[in-house]
């Protein structure tokens, strides 16, 4: 039904290229979410699925229709603004209204739908409002209440909640994913916030560079990272630089020698997640890697505690703990014990 | 307790230190109005009430009205105001419909050559109306470039008569006003997020559509102020019809000039320099309050 395709979509200005042969697959009813750096690229595939942008090559279907070719107005593809792009002379009916109005429904049934589409996003009764009346979270309601009206085949988010505060910015997540699956409405949503990809999607693109590095679920991107910018992007990490002497066997920079699973001889990264690393006055027993060092440095975050650790001159670890009462409670200078098992750490070739 | 502490104290002598500043600021510029703008009109006002004795060339202290009625009621005066009114209004028109793709394309575009195209748009004032003038006549003239190329080629016989024509003077004044519309609406459409087209073309609206009922009612401001703008310079153009239309082309800004420097008649000059002022403004007020009720709609 209203499933989305890109196939070798690509986007070059000269030598540069913005986009770089993505193609991807969005099922019907799927909530997908574009992450990466700005400047990845991933708002230019987005625009190109909206039809803003011409691709150089590859083609975009949507609903069973190839529309690489369609302007934007022949596409219906509902869309979401950074800025939210409202009218500011028309009342926040209007904006809702003027989808239906260029699809020329009857005038009965855009007042109808425009109740609907503002009571969804719990905004009835502000229809006679002009969007300057509204508060920076009330206008992004609009803004989406104007895209869900026309019914889009696909949903298009373009970063749609970076104007919010931040504590508004969470309650409007769950809102928008709420109501996505509500309405089994197939939605792209381009982010460069790791913490809003997490949270929303049901499957996630990491882009750099113009080119797709990993698709995958969340638990995929954090556990098996695809490449170190993948490892480096998605949650925290630290990256101890060094060489693979064999597989198994990795030196640091600083001379450690540490366990490892797999990789190639050569140079590489020992990428470690912060809160799989033990820590402790005592010597850790039972680990594949069990060293020593220094605490120098301790931010308290609340809920979690991080510790970096001096382990040789030029090694630096990350170590996050929970703040649990009673638990271990880091001082800088202090001497401690750290370790992990080889699963913890992955290694990148580089 | 709060109004005292708002009205004396450090607060209040602060605001009163702001207000003096402000005034400080606007004080040089409103007293050169006053003596150069408000006093002359004020005089010429009263010398437009005056007698005119043209046996002697001579000015005789008099309130009557008798200027402004020899203007409305000699049909050679009121056709030239019209012809005034109809050549503004023509090239306000032209100036907009030229203009407004232009402005569009400069405040659209992301090119770094950006500030040079906005230069090659101010650079048309860097020549005076006069030296412009004056190059027009070169080309449009009955041996200029125009004719001489056309009845080279065998395209025409006859010269094509453009200049001392209403033609000449109208193709003039657009050449001078336009830069005028385009860096006044070119503001305006930069200030228009573009984003707001985008989301115009997503609900389903094509180009003209989102043109309609989008980019032109929010570039309205900006329509009006460019379209006064140029229909006030065309209202008292003076070195384009004196130059371009010749000896029998009249308008009202050389009429105005021909009375006080050639007839030596100061209260009728005077009167048609206001009839010219107030023409001019009530047809901007009219044009603005036309134009806000639409927007309002």
């Amino acid at each position: 039904m209203a499933d989305l395709s890109l196939n070798g979509l690509s986007k070059h200005y000269g030598d540069f290229y913005a986009v770089r042969e993505v193609s991807l697959t969005i099922a019907d009813g799927e909530f997908l979410v574009l992450l990466g750096p700005s400047g990845c690229g991933k708002t230019t595939t987005l625009r190109m699925v909206a039809g803003f942008i011409e691709p150089s090559a590859g083609h975009v279907r949507l609903a069973g229709q190839d529309v690489t070719l369609l302007p934007p107005w022949k596409r219906n593809a509902g869309m979401v603004f950074q800025s939210y792009a409202l009218f500011p002379h028309m009342t926040v009916a209007q904006n809702v209204a003027f989808g239906l109005e260029m699809r020329k429904l009857p005038r009965a049934d855009i007042e109808r739908r425009v109740e609907e589409a503002l009571a969804l996003v719990r905004l009835s009764g502000y229809g006679g409002r002009l969007p300057r009346q509204l508060s920076g979270g009330q206008q992004q309601r609009v803004a989406l209440a104007r895209a869900l009206a026309i019914r889009p085949d696909v949903l298009l988010l373009d970063e749609p909640l970076s104007n919010l505060d931040a504590k508004l910015r969470q309650e409007v997540r769950v809102e928008i994913r709420e109501l996505q699956r509500q309405l089994g409405l197939t939605t792209v949503m381009v982010t460069h916030d790791q913490e809003e990809a997490l949270t929303m999607a049901d499957r996630l693109v990491v882009m750099n560079e113009g080119a797709v590095r990993q698709v995958g679920s969340q638990r995929d991107l954090y556990e098996r990272p695809a490449d170190r910018f993948v490892a480096g992007f998605v949650g925290r990490t630290t990256f101890l630089a060094g060489t693979v002497e064999a597989p198994g066997r990795f030196r640091s920079d600083g001379g450690l020698a540490l366990a490892c699973a797999g990789g190639l001889p050569g140079r590489a990264v020992l990428s470690l997640r912060p809160e799989r690393v033990e820590i402790g006055l005592q010597p850790r027993s039972g680990l594949d890697n069990a060293l020593s060092g220094t605490v120098e440095f301790v931010s308290y975050l609340g809920a979690l505690i991080d510790i970096h650790v001096r382990l040789s001159p030029s090694d630096r670890l990350v170590v996050q703990i929970a703040n649990r009462e009673g638990g271990f409670t880091p001082e800088v200078g202090q001497p401690v014990h750290v370790g992990w098992p080889v699963s913890a750490g992955q290694v990148f070739n580089e | 307790m709060a109004d005292v502490a708002l009205t004396q104290g450090p607060v209040a002598e602060k605001r009163r230190g702001e207000g003096l500043t402000a005034a400080a600021l606007i004080t040089p510029a409103t007293i050169f109005v006053a003596f150069c703008l408000l006093a002359p009109l004020c005089i010429l006002f009263r010398y437009s009430l005056n007698e005119f004795v043209p046996a002697k060339k001579m000015m005789v202290e008099a309130v009557t009205v008798a200027n402004y009625v020899r203007f409305f009621t000699d049909p050679y005066y009121t056709s030239i105001l019209a012809t005034t009114v109809r050549v503004a209004v023509l090239v306000t028109v032209v100036c907009l419909v030229l203009g407004f793709p232009l402005a569009y394309v400069v405040a659209r575009t992301q090119s770094r050559f950006k500030h040079l195209l906005i230069i090659s748009i101010i650079l048309p004032l860097f020549v005076g109306n006069a030296v412009r003038a004056a190059g027009w006549m070169t080309i449009f003239g009955s041996k200029g470039a125009v004719n001489a190329s056309l009845m080279g080629l065998g395209l025409i016989d006859k010269p094509l008569e453009i200049m001392f024509t209403e033609k000449a003077v109208i193709i003039g004044i657009i050449a001078v006003n336009l830069p005028f519309m385009v860096l006044t609406l070119q503001s305006v459409i930069e200030g228009i997020d573009r984003a707001v087209e985008e989301a115009a073309f997503s609900l389903g609206a094509p180009p003209g559509t989102m043109f309609r009922r989008v980019l032109w009612p929010l570039a309205l401001p900006g329509i009006l102020a460019g379209t006064i703008l140029t229909f006030i310079l065309a209202m008292n153009a003076y070195a384009t019809p004196f130059l371009l239309g010749g000896p029998l082309f009249k308008m009202m800004a050389p009429l105005v000039y021909n009375q006080f420097t050639q007839q030596a008649n100061w209260p009728f000059g005077g009167a048609i320099a206001f009839i010219l002022m107030t023409v001019t403004l009530l047809l901007t007020v009219a044009a603005n309050l036309i134009f806000q009720r639409r927007a309002a709609r």
